[in-house]
This record gives C-alpha cells, sequence and structure tokens, in this order.
C-alpha cells in the first residue's frame, strides 16, 4: 500500500495525471457484451438511444463488465468458473492488462469498482472450501492483487457498491468446482444470502437469508436505488412449476420484502431472473425472464406486481431515462415505458446477458 | 454461353428456393383451424353441461374438449399469453394441491361467484380450467354431485369460463394476430421482422416438444427411486399417453405447416416417436413404477427428445434461429 500511496502522490506533485474519460470514447451512457452470427465475441459500447458507439473484439464469451466511474475503462470477465478477466482500454480497444485469478481461486463474473475507481473488487470461489471470497485489485498498481476479503457465502455472483465503504454481495449458495465445470454440487443443502461487506472493517456487517423453504432460491444479481435500497433478483432451483418470488427489496436493518406476480405470471417466468434494475426514478423495480420471455415490473416501495412485457429472449435490463432499457438475445435494446418500444436494432448480433450502466 | 448465364440467373432468381419458414402456412393451415377447433368443443362442452351437469354424462364433451386443447396448447404466443389464459385453462402440475383446495372453498361456501361469468373469470385459476373441471367430473369425492347442488353451477361455471377463454382466442387469431405474424415488421405488428415471427412459432414448436419430454413424460417418471405416476398430466381422466400422442401429431402439423422442403430426419423422427407411443400399452404411464414399465416410458421420451435434433437441423438451423440465446444459457 506505501509504494501506491507513493507512485500517486509523485503523479499528482507532478500534475501529469492524464485526464482522459468516457467522454473521450465517445460517451457511452451502457455496456453489452454480445455474440454476432459468426460466432465472434465483442463489448459494445452504447449511447442512449442504443446506437453503438463502439465495438470491441473479446476473445470468448464474457459475462458482465465492471466499467470503471471515470476512466474509458471496463473489465470484462470470463465466464464463470473462468480464471481471466480482461481489462479493456475502451479509447483503444486494447486489452490494457489481462487479470488472473490467484492459485486456487476462479472469477465468477462480476465485479465493481471502490474507491472512487482505485479498487477493483471481484467475487471469486475459493476451490478448496468452496468459500466465497472477494479479490481486491489496484488499478492504479496495473491491476495488482492487493487483499481479499469474505464475501459471506458460498458463490458470490454479483456485487454492487452502496456509498463509500459496504459492498452488496449476491452470494448465490451454490457450490461449483471447476473439475465439474458448472454442475451444481450442494443443490440439496445450499443456503444463498445477501451480505453486506464493510471495506473499512473486512467484515460482514448484515446479512439477509431467506425462510428455510426458499433455500433454493439462488440469490444472483443486485441493483441498487437511489437512496440505497437494493433489490436482488433470484433463480430457483427447485422444480420450475414452483410459484416463488424471483425479486427481493431491501434496506438496511429491515426484513426484505419478496415480490411476485399473481400465479399465472408467475408460473411464466419459469422460476428464473436473469437481470434486475430499478427505473431511473428508482420507484419502480423489474427483473427479466429470458426463459419466459418475460419482464416484470414492481413497485419499489411495497413490491406491488403491476406490469407484464412479453419479449423472447429478454434478459439484459439497466435504468433509462425513463422507466427501463432491456436487450434481447434478437440484438435488439428496448425503451421500456408503459409499454416496450424500439430503440435499436443491432442485427446479426445476440445480446449476452447484462447491460450495464455507466 | 452468356444467353445460357442470364437465363440461369433468371430462372434461379424467379424460382425463388422453396422457403424453410412459412408463417403464413403455419398460421393458416395450423393454428386457425386449431383454434376455431377448440372453440367449438368447448363450446359444445358449456352447453352440454348447461343441459345436463352430471359428472358421467359429460365425460365425453369434457374429453373432445381436452382433445383439440392438445391441438392448440403449444400455441403459447399472442392471445394464449393475453390475461394468463394458458395457464388458467390447463394449470398443471398443481403442486401445492391448490385445485381441490380452491374448489373445496366455493364449494363449502356455495359461493354465488359461480352464477356469474365476468366474476368467475376472476377466480383463482386453481378453481379454472380443465383440471378443476376434471376433479369435479372424475375425482370419487367430489364427483357425486345431484342436480340441485352447488357443485352443479360450478361445473356449468367451469365449462361456460373455458369456453369464453377459447372464444376470445380464436377470435383474437383471426382479427388481429394472424395478421401481425404474417406482416411482422410492419407498423402494427409486435415481431420487429419476419425472422422474429419464424422465431416466434419455432420457438412454440420446440417448447411443445420439450414440454412432452419434460413435463408430461418427466413427471411422473421422477427419478429411478421415487417415479410418480400420479404426477401425470390427467391420470383422473385417463389422459396421459393420448395426450402425448394428439399434442405430438399437433406438432408434427405444425413442422410441415412451417416448411416447404423436404424434411426426412425430422419426418422420421416423429413417425418414430409415434409408433412408440402407439405401441404403449400403459394408457396413465403407471408403468414408470416398475422397471421394464419405465423403460417403455423412457423410449418414448427419447424418440421426442430426437424430434428436438431433427427440428433443429432441418427447420432452425436454415432459418437461423434457434433456441434463444440467454434462454437457453443463463447463469
Amino acid at each position: 500500500m506505501a509504494t501506491r500511496r507513493g507512485f500517486l502522490a509523485g503523479i499528482l506533485a507532478a500534475g501529469a495525471l492524464p485526464q482522459v474519460s468516457w467522454a473521450d470514447a465517445g460517451a457511452p451512457e451502457m455496456l453489452g457484451a454480445c455474440r454476432d452470427d459468426a460466432g465472434a465475441f465483442g463489448l459494445v459500447g452504447l449511447d442512449g438511444q442504443g446506437q453503438a458507439l463502439f465495438h470491441i473484439p473479446l476473445p470468448a464469451r464474457g459475462h458482465a463488465a465492471a466499467a470503471h466511474p471515470t476512466h474509458p475503462e471496463a473489465v470484462a470477465f470470463a465466464r464463470r468458473p473462468g480464471t481471466y478477466a480482461l481489462v479493456i482500454d475502451c479509447m483503444t480497444g486494447r486489452v490494457a492488462h489481462e487479470m488472473q485469478a490467484p492459485a486456487g481461486r476462479h472469477f465468477y463474473g462480476h465485479g465493481v469498482f471502490v474507491a472512487g475507481g482505485d479498487i477493483l473488487a471481484t467475487t471469486e470461489n475459493l476451490i478448496d472450501t468452496g468459500e466465497g471470497r472477494i479479490g481486491l485489485w489496484s488499478r492504479s498498481d496495473g491491476y495488482a492483487r492487493i487483499g481479499e476479503l469474505a464475501s459471506g457465502g458460498v458463490g458470490p455472483h454479483d456485487i454492487r457498491l452502496l456509498g463509500d465503504d459496504v459492498l452488496a454481495v449476491a452470494n448465490g449458495g451454490i457450490r461449483t468446482h471447476p473439475d465439474h465445470g458448472r454442475d451444481k454440487l450442494n443443490i440439496a443443502t445450499m443456503r444463498p444470502n445477501l451480505s453486506y461487506v464493510s471495506l473499512r472493517d473486512r467484515a460482514v456487517v448484515e446479512q439477509v437469508t431467506l425462510p428455510p423453504e426458499l433455500h433454493q432460491n439462488s440469490i444472483r444479481h443486485l441493483a441498487v436505488g437511489p437512496d440505497g435500497q437494493v433489490g436482488f433478483a433470484m433463480q430457483w432451483q427447485g422444480d420450475t412449476a414452483d410459484t416463488v418470488p424471483l425479486l427481493g427489496l431491501h434496506r438496511r436493518g429491515a426484513a426484505p420484502i419478496l415480490a411476485q406476480a399473481d400465479a399465472g405470471e408467475q408460473v411464466a417466468m419459469q422460476g428464473y431472473a436473469g437481470s434486475v434494475s430499478f427505473d431511473g426514478a428508482g420507484a419502480r423495480i423489474a427483473i427479466t425472464s429470458p426463459r419466459g420471455g418475460r419482464l416484470h415490473v414492481f413497485d419499489a416501495v411495497d413490491g406491488a406486481f403491476l406490469h407484464s412485457h412479453k419479449r423472447p429472449d429478454i434478459c439484459g435490463l439497466v435504468a433509462g431515462a425513463q422507466g427501463f432499457v432491456a436487450s434481447d438475445g434478437l440484438g435488439v435494446i428496448l425503451s421500456v415505458t408503459d409499454r416496450p418500444r424500439l430503440l435499436a436494432r443491432h442485427d446479426g448480433q445476440a445480446w449476452d446477458n447484462h447491460l450495464v450502466r455507466l | 454461353m452468356m444467353n445460357a448465364l442470364l437465363t440461369a440467373m433468371v430462372l434461379a432468381g424467379l424460382m425463388a428456393a422453396p422457403a424453410v419458414g412459412d408463417v403464413r402456412d403455419a398460421v393458416q393451415e395450423h393454428v386457425l383451424p386449431a383454434a376455431s377447433g377448440f372453440a367449438a368443443t368447448t363450446a359444445a362442452l358449456a352447453a352440454a353441461a348447461q343441459a345436463n351437469c352430471s359428472a358421467t354424462p359429460l365425460r365425453p364433451a369434457y374429453q373432445a374438449a381436452f382433445d383439440s386443447w392438445m391441438g392448440i396448447s403449444h400455441l403459447r404466443l399472442g392471445p394464449m399469453e393475453e390475461e394468463g389464459r394458458a395457464i388458467a385453462i390447463s394449470f398443471w402440475p398443481d403442486k401445492k394441491g391448490m385445485i381441490p383446495r380452491a374448489l373445496n372453498r366455493l364449494i363449502e361456501a356455495a359461493d354465488p361467484v359461480a352464477t356469474d361469468p365476468a366474476e368467475f373469470a376472476e377466480v383463482s385459476i386453481a378453481a379454472r380450467g380443465f383440471f378443476a373441471l376434471e376433479r369435479l367430473l372424475y375425482d370419487p369425492e367430489l364427483s357425486d354431485y345431484g342436480d340441485g347442488d352447488y357443485d352443479c353451477v360450478l361445473v356449468q361455471a367451469v365449462a361456460g369460463d373455458l369456453a369464453r377463454m377459447a372464444a376470445d382466442i380464436d377470435r383474437e387469431w383471426r382479427t388481429g394476430f394472424a395478421q401481425e405474424l404474417e406482416q411482422a415488421g410492419g407498423e402494427n405488428s409486435r415481431y420487429l421482422d419476419p425472422r422474429e415471427a419464424l422465431q416466434a412459432i419455432y420457438t412454440a414448436l420446440d417448447t411443445g416438444l420439450e414440454f412432452n419430454a419434460l413435463q408430461r413424460i418427466g413427471r411422473p417418471m421422477g427419478s429411478f427411486a421415487k417415479p410418480a405416476p400420479r404426477r401425470a398430466e390427467g391420470w383422473r381422466s385417463n389422459r396421459p399417453l393420448r395426450n402425448v400422442n394428439l399434442s405430438l401429431m399437433a406438432l408434427r402439423d405444425l413442422a410441415h405447416a412451417l416448411t416447404d422442403v423436404a424434411t426426412p430426419q425430422t419426418d422420421a423422427a416423429f413417425a418414430d416417436a409415434l409408433d412408440v407411443a402407439a405401441r404403449l400399452d400403459d394408457p396413465v404411464f403407471a408403468g414408470v413404477a416398475d422397471p421394464s414399465g419405465r423403460l417403455k416410458v423412457e423410449i418414448l421420451q427419447q424418440r421426442i427428445a430426437e424430434i428436438r435434433h431433427a427440428i433443429a437441423n432441418e427447420i432452425g438451423r436454415p432459418l437461423g434461429i434457434s433456441a434463444g440465446f440467454n434462454a437457453g444459457d443463463g447463469d
């Protein structure tokens, strides 16, 4: 740590820090990963209308990307159980760094910048024990590994920053081992949770678990509202005919609210929520189910079900200027307010699981 | 030489390769007749219930209506998705035992909601549709009602509600949704281009096959250690194998309507599966509980999986469509 401080102080004193920003990469508002018809993968920067500003080839299918808050830099994670992540310079399209998971660990596909963008936090699996880890990497030291924290559970997936200190981590509860690919090894005993991990205290400071009958509801993806409310999307590992809630709402210190649609719509989701996001105003929250071809919108205050919108293979979801912006496997970017509306089409491209809002 | 080349080019252009993927044919030849047939048999069921609501005499009309449901149950798009109709028509599987509870609640209270069709359309889906009616007509504990009993009114309400939904589906297909599919990309279509319309129909075909393999057959199979014949769809009314059989025939019909080119692999796979189904002497999949009977049911399941491979090869791949990128491989 002392080295980095000294290095930073030196640069600041010299006034030499180049001030590039996302504006230099065309000021994208969203990032999305895609596969084209030829089977090639890429990372795409999109403007508010869903038009591509840049398209950077990736060597393999990624999962999510972590976008730096100010610098035009994104980290693309290999799909789990991948052991590498690529830091992409979105101005040049080049791979600026290749991050390698430390021995005995692999990435789970999500990460987030903390400490004003100087540290990247990544969800990881400590392979021998199956315990979840949050890896910490120093950007100013060329993405050197500088430490790790316990994630508070098994199979940490999505990770978000609340304020400046606390990480919300979706511990999905599912144990995997690279020797068995993506096989789920502990479905009978899994116990997911939502953990709040303080960077300052280096400890789990609050944890939300589900009632025992929902222990197979893997908490996978997260959204943070304007006032620190957390939304969590779940993937049911039990029978798809069970109608279980797939969305949870939580505020620190309070009990979670589990939200679901009426039985017919809930069954249609097929026990699977792929992405979750608040809308631009933070008043509503939505989840997508590519399997059910549905976007379900709920009231963010009480979790009341409001609308179902239908669109095959819909998955990526972020807040829009109004409502939501969603992406699908047919190359379409949609604006969803009172109804889905076409924003942009990218023929021959399939949008992957997530969109990332900048 | 030049002329010959030109002629060949012109001919090639005129003859326009026979299209794999004919949305119009699929709608006109497959969907619309199936929707109108379903509306007709459910209307007949509702009329029969009005004439005589007793369980035994009503069963043939119930069976006929369910037969025609197998002709359309895979078309889970457009009108079928509105107002949660698909699940209201066919609330299966009922894993939590919601159907008997919902029915008993209505019966014990002699709830007058059954006398008002508009209100009945709003009751729990567990008290509506084919599987509520199956309980009332076939479950010994519920089917011994008399003419003046509340159950009689309830049977008429469920049958009338089914007929209403079937008529709505039929009408909406004819008066709007058929055009939306056929004119994909136009102003008034929710499908942005013809490929999306094709994809929607192809998905219905593939999902229908999958439903037969994984749900209609997979649920009663359970696991080797825990077979579950009582989880078969419609076992009280002797329908499990019949449903698979009729559904496969409807899906074969859809596959043919969707393609103008020869699909020998698909045809052979359907023929194999239907042949296995025809020779399977186990109408309610009771055999899943013993090893040899189980094997026979499992073979049918495998044959259906082979149909899915065949349609992917001969229909999906030439059309450039497949099961969803995200739906098939999430994280």
